[in-house]
């Protein structure tokens, strides 16, 4: 038997599926006797519900039900319940859903949707952090005082838009900023993005005779949708069997619990019947979550050497109208507010906002990508101002091992990683020697850096589990509930186990699709924690069952189990490989010669949380946020003509410390994947409102994401300082691409331009705006 | 998903099809004409454009010709902009439809629909108001050749039920050397901000332009300006864009001052090619 190694490329092992079509996504599975549900929207931002007319809609031939906020007076959101799945008394953004038709066929429920006639009375919007913690802006929750805390470690601040404020403090970054020899003073924006995955978000629900609630949905967290569900709807989570199947992209936003409760709601409200929803593109930017917004003012002060010396930040997050992850994001600013640098006094405040905007929920970076632009733009500016590299500068103030991270926590090289290593590598990649820009004819040519860092910030508590059971012929089914969201996780854990096991990753099986019934409980397939948290669970079970096998085998050969081993399929004796037992003959239990047998089949069990996390202190942001870090380089080399403003982007690069790669081709893809998303926020994507809240860029005519012809050189490269704890030394590199890539292509534009660029994206007329004030 | 009924006809002939639109459009049926359906499906999905019957014109010859008439070139108004580029005989229109949406919707996206939908930058007009095009409309009276001159103005004016079967240009002005520019927010595959067609035809230079206006246009009086040459091309273009200033539109895809600072470089670049002899 041929044994995959981690470090192998293996092929994933949906390819065949997914090249030939057959694979098999949400909305895919549908059955005749299926009802569709359609979403009614608000068309105001911010307004009372004076009155809703559900008649005409009712009575269209088709249409078993239509469902207001009086049919569902749950309140749900995954830190504070603030949010109706469908808006009581109240809207507040344009495309809040307002109703549910569920009808016998889409064209019913298409057409009953536009007889649901709702009037407003319209109250003024707030768009923007800032407005809206303006002395008098209009509330969009009055009550939020009442609202239920779904986690301790949320301070939401009744009679303000505040819906949390969380502060961190490491020296005393006032004073120290006073006695600096330089301080960048610096504003910065992001807009609202949307993911924009493929597949847009899809669910199903049925109740069978018994109670159960069966639900098929687009989602990254299986086990999280039989919670909320289980708790919305009153029943235990054994009655509440969720299925995962493919998921065509999610980036984030297929992590919380949105459409499979209007799903269980529309399936309620018919008997139970099978009911779709699934969003067409305008809903899915529109209505569904977006990625957050924000405002950042930075401070960064250094002394005559370069040397960082104090920061200052206050983040305002644009959480939308509801809550929803933004307080989480908030905290993983907040942990990792500096960026990979060892700066001794920090001052840092996140205070998340409500406005009228579409709610926000976690987007690929969590945050990471707003708050490494407004770092690594203020790191270039200070660069610029000191006469330095920006490479060099970079250099002399990384965090190293040793140092404290904002969140004063001491960092070791198996946390931390290698940066220096990550930075002297991009370096080479894209000749930083050669220097950052040169002019040919109307063009320059220049290059842009970031650094960058990342940890989980999850729940103290995430956890994962993995059960390896043997088939008769000696191969290995496993059961593991990460969602193969697009990266091959499934195939990757397959070969983690392969790798454990010593056997060949083709006879260990995972199935595609997750089930709540039949795989146990995995946190979410989010954070970039997956490899790691699932990972180590799957290590956990190998040993179990290796144990067991060894027991087993220890019967057969008559010697000590501690004697033997297990790889290539057997179990051997150490001393003697050539005496072994197949496992394939002992998986079932040990049979003696006359058919007696002991034992029982093999089943290898393994269950891991995440460990001596904590939460942030409110006052002081201290605290661990997540087991390691991944850290890494990136820049950015663009062609930009100084005639029209426009740029080309030419070659982007990437050097992570991924710890250990454990399947290369798929970790270069994710990667690669992620630069590409960070590009195309840079570049081109930012939600845009009219004044009345309008999101004007609703479909994929107008919300550009990058084209594949407009794409990049791609240059990806590793390094590998092993994060002990984790499989095989790994790291999560699920998110990184996509992190420093706003910030790297604005500092490569801002230094071709000769100008400053700090509004997200980066457009040719943003350019123009500013260089308009100089002679061309 | 199109949340409304419509029924579905495919005449072989256009004077089928203009006699199906009056009795359709008498019966209240809202009738519209169909080609490669990428901006009527797309609008009816979200509830921005409604009808009742579509009358597919994809089986009329005279619809689905494209090739040479004698001196002149023939291009059906059901022809892709793929199929039109592949052709090589008119090479700006060509340049100009491999520049609207991406190479999937060029193989459905038909001249008629770019010519006659409401999505406001009609492109296509712009080679077509260059070289004179003769514009074939069918009505109740048969196919009646006009210049598009007539019957463009901004968008197209056609009686209630008329069909623009196709348009011809002659060789000489399909194949004059001409320029195309097209400036977009960043994403090349996106509308225009300006996109500026020139053809140049005994050493005078046509232009037309989309993007900058509500609508596409050639204003004769603006190519008298162009054509000044007592005057340097920057002040030209400088006084061709205070022309334009009142008109210039301004939206999520850029604000009126940028859209004229994009077209006054367009226009400097077909200047550019000129002088370097880059048009072909």
């Amino acid at each position: 038997m041929e044994i995959t190694l981690a470090g192998a490329a293996v092929r994933r092992k949906d390819a065949r599926s997914k090249v030939t079509g057959t694979a098999v996504y949400t909305d895919d599975g549908r059955t005749p006797q299926m009802l569709t549900a359609k979403i009614v929207t608000s068309t105001c931002a911010h307004g009372l519900i004076r009155h809703t007319d559900i008649s005409r809609a009712a009575a269209l031939k088709g249409v078993c039900a239509v469902l207001t906020g009086a049919d569902a007076t749950m309140l749900c959101g995954p830190l504070l319940a603030d949010r109706p799945p469908l808006a009581q008394g109240k809207v507040r953004y344009f495309g809040e859903p307002v109703a549910l038709v569920i009808a016998e066929s889409d064209a019913a429920a298409a057409q009953a949707a536009l007889l649901v006639e709702v009037e407003y009375e319209p109250i003024r919007p707030v768009f923007t952090p800032s407005e809206a913690l303006r002395p008098g802006a209009p509330l969009l929750h009055e009550t939020l005082g009442a609202y239920k805390k779904v986690v301790d470690e949320i301070y939401p601040e009744p009679g303000t838009n505040v819906c949390d404020r969380i502060r961190l403090i490491k020296g005393d970054a006032q004073k120290a900023l006073l006695s600096c020899h330089t301080v960048i003073d610096a504003y910065y924006t992001h807009p609202p993005t949307d993911h924009a995955a493929l597949e847009t978000r899809a669910a199903q629900a049925r109740i069978d005779g018994d109670g159960v609630i069966h639900i098929t949905t687009s989602t990254q967290a299986p086990h999280e949708v039989q919670k909320e569900i289980a708790s919305l709807f009153g029943v235990d989570m054994g009655k509440v069997q969720v299925t995962a199947p493919f998921v065509g992209g999610a980036f984030g936003g297929k992590a919380g619990v949105d459409l499979e409760i209007l799903a269980v709601l529309a399936s309620r409200a018919v008997g139970g019947r099978p009911v779709r929803l699934a969003n067409t593109r305008e809903e899915d930017i529109a209505t569904s979550p977006v990625g957050i917004g924000a405002e950042v003012y930075v401070r960064l002060g250094a002394d005559n050497t370069g040397k960082f010396k104090a920061l200052e930040m206050r983040v305002l997050l644009d959480t939308g109208a509801y809550t929803d992850m933004g307080p989480r994001m908030a905290r993983a600013i907040l942990a990792d507010c500096t960026g990979p640098y060892n700066i001794e006094h920090v001052f840092c405040e996140c205070v998340t906002v409500y406005t009228n905007h579409t709610y926000a929920t976690s987007l690929r970076g969590f945050g990471h990508i707003t708050s490494t632009f407004c770092i690594e733009r203020t790191v270039d500016k200070l660069a610029a101002s000191l006469r330095r590299d920006p490479a060099a500068l970079r250099n002399i103030n990384l965090i190293r091992p040793g140092d404290t991270a904002p969140t004063n926590f001491t960092v070791t090289e198996s946390t931390l990683g290698n940066p220096e290593a990550c930075l002297e590598g991009l370096k080479k990649l894209i000749r930083w020697e050669e220097g950052p820009i040169r002019q040919e004819g109307k063009f320059v040519y220049a290059k842009g850096l970031a650094m960058i860092w990342k940890t989980s910030s999850s729940p103290p508590d995430a956890g994962s589990s993995a059960v390896l059971l043997f088939n008769d012929d000696g191969s290995v089914t496993l059961q593991v509930a990460c969602v193969e969201i697009g990266p091959a996780m499934r195939t990757t854990a397959a070969q983690i186990c392969a790798a454990a096991l010593g056997m060949d990753v083709q006879n260990v099986h995972v199935t595609m699709a997750v089930s709540t019934d039949a795989a146990p409980r995995h946190w979410k397939t989010v954070a970039s924690m997956t490899t790691f948290l699932l990972g180590r669970a799957i290590l956990s079970a190998v040993e179990d069952a290796k144990k067991q096998l060894r027991r087993l085998a220890a019967l057969s050969m008559r010697c000590a189990s501690e004697d033997l081993d297990v790889s290539g399929g057997r179990v051997s004796r150490r001393s003697d490989p050539a005496q072994y037992v197949e496992i394939k003959s002992i998986c079932r239990g040990y049979k003696f010669q006359h058919g007696n047998t002991v034992g029982g089949r093999v089943i290898g069990r393994g269950s891991v949380t995440m460990q001596n996390l904590t939460t942030l202190d409110r006052h002081t942001g201290h605290g661990r946020a997540g087991p390691y870090w991944t850290v890494g380089a990136q820049a950015v080399e663009v062609q930009y003509d100084t005639t029209d403003h426009s740029y080309r982007l030419l070659r982007a690069a990437t050097v992570l410390d991924a710890g250990k790669i454990i399947n290369p081709e798929a970790a270069h893809a994710v990667v690669r994947g992620g630069m590409a998303m960070g590009l195309s926020q840079a570049g081109r994507e930012g939600l845009e409102f009219d004044p009345s809240g309008r999101i004007l860029d609703s479909s994929l005519r107008s919300y550009k994401v990058m084209h594949f012809s407009q794409t990049p050189e791609y240059l990806t490269q590793f390094v590998e300082t092993p994060n002990v704890e984790g499989p095989f030394g790994a790291r999560g590199i699920g998110e990184h691409g996509a992190i420093g890539m706003p910030a790297a292509l604005a500092n490569a534009l801002s230094l071709a331009a000769r100008v400053s660029l700090d509004e997200l994206p980066v457009t040719p007329e943003k350019i123009w705006l500013i260089r308009s004030e100089k002679p061309l | 998903m199109i949340p409304f009924d419509f029924a579905y006809f495919r005449p072989d002939s256009a004077a089928e099809a203009v006699s199906l639109y009056q009795e359709l459009a008498r019966s209240g049926m809202e009738p519209v004409y169909y080609g490669g359906g990428s901006e009527l499906l797309t609008m009816a999905r979200v509830g921005n454009r409604r009808f009742g019957a579509v009358i597919d014109i994809k089986a009329i010859p005279d619809c689905t010709a494209i090739g040479e008439e004698g001196e002149r070139f023939y291009f059906g108004s059901a022809v892709s902009l793929g199929a039109i580029e592949r052709s090589g005989l008119f090479p700006l229109l060509g340049r100009t439809g491999a520049r609207i949406a991406d190479h999937t919707m060029q193989q459905r996206i038909t001249l008629g629909g770019n010519l006659a939908g409401t999505i406001r930058y009609r492109e296509c007009v712009l080679p077509l108001l260059l070289a004179d095009a003769g514009m074939t409309v069918f009505t109740n009276d048969g196919a009646q050749s006009v210049s598009i001159h007539q019957i463009f103005s901004g968008r197209l004016d056609l009686p209630t039920g008329a069909l623009l079967t196709g348009c011809s240009v002659s060789r000489e002005f399909a194949r004059a050397r001409h320029g195309h520019v097209k400036k977009t927010k960043n994403e090349k595959i996106d509308y225009p901000i300006a996109t500026v067609c020139a053809l140049e035809t005994d050493g005078y230079l046509r232009f037309a332009v989309s993007g900058v206006h509500e609508n596409p246009f050639r204003d004769m009086a603006l190519e008298e300006i162009l054509n000044d040459t007592r005057t340097v091309p920057r002040l030209r273009a400088d006084k061709i864009v205070e022309e334009l200033r009142p008109g210039a539109v301004s939206d999520v895809y850029g604000s009126s001052e940028y859209r004229l600072f994009a077209f006054k470089r367009a226009i400097m670049e077909i200047f550019a090619m000129e002088r370097e002899g880059a048009m072909v």
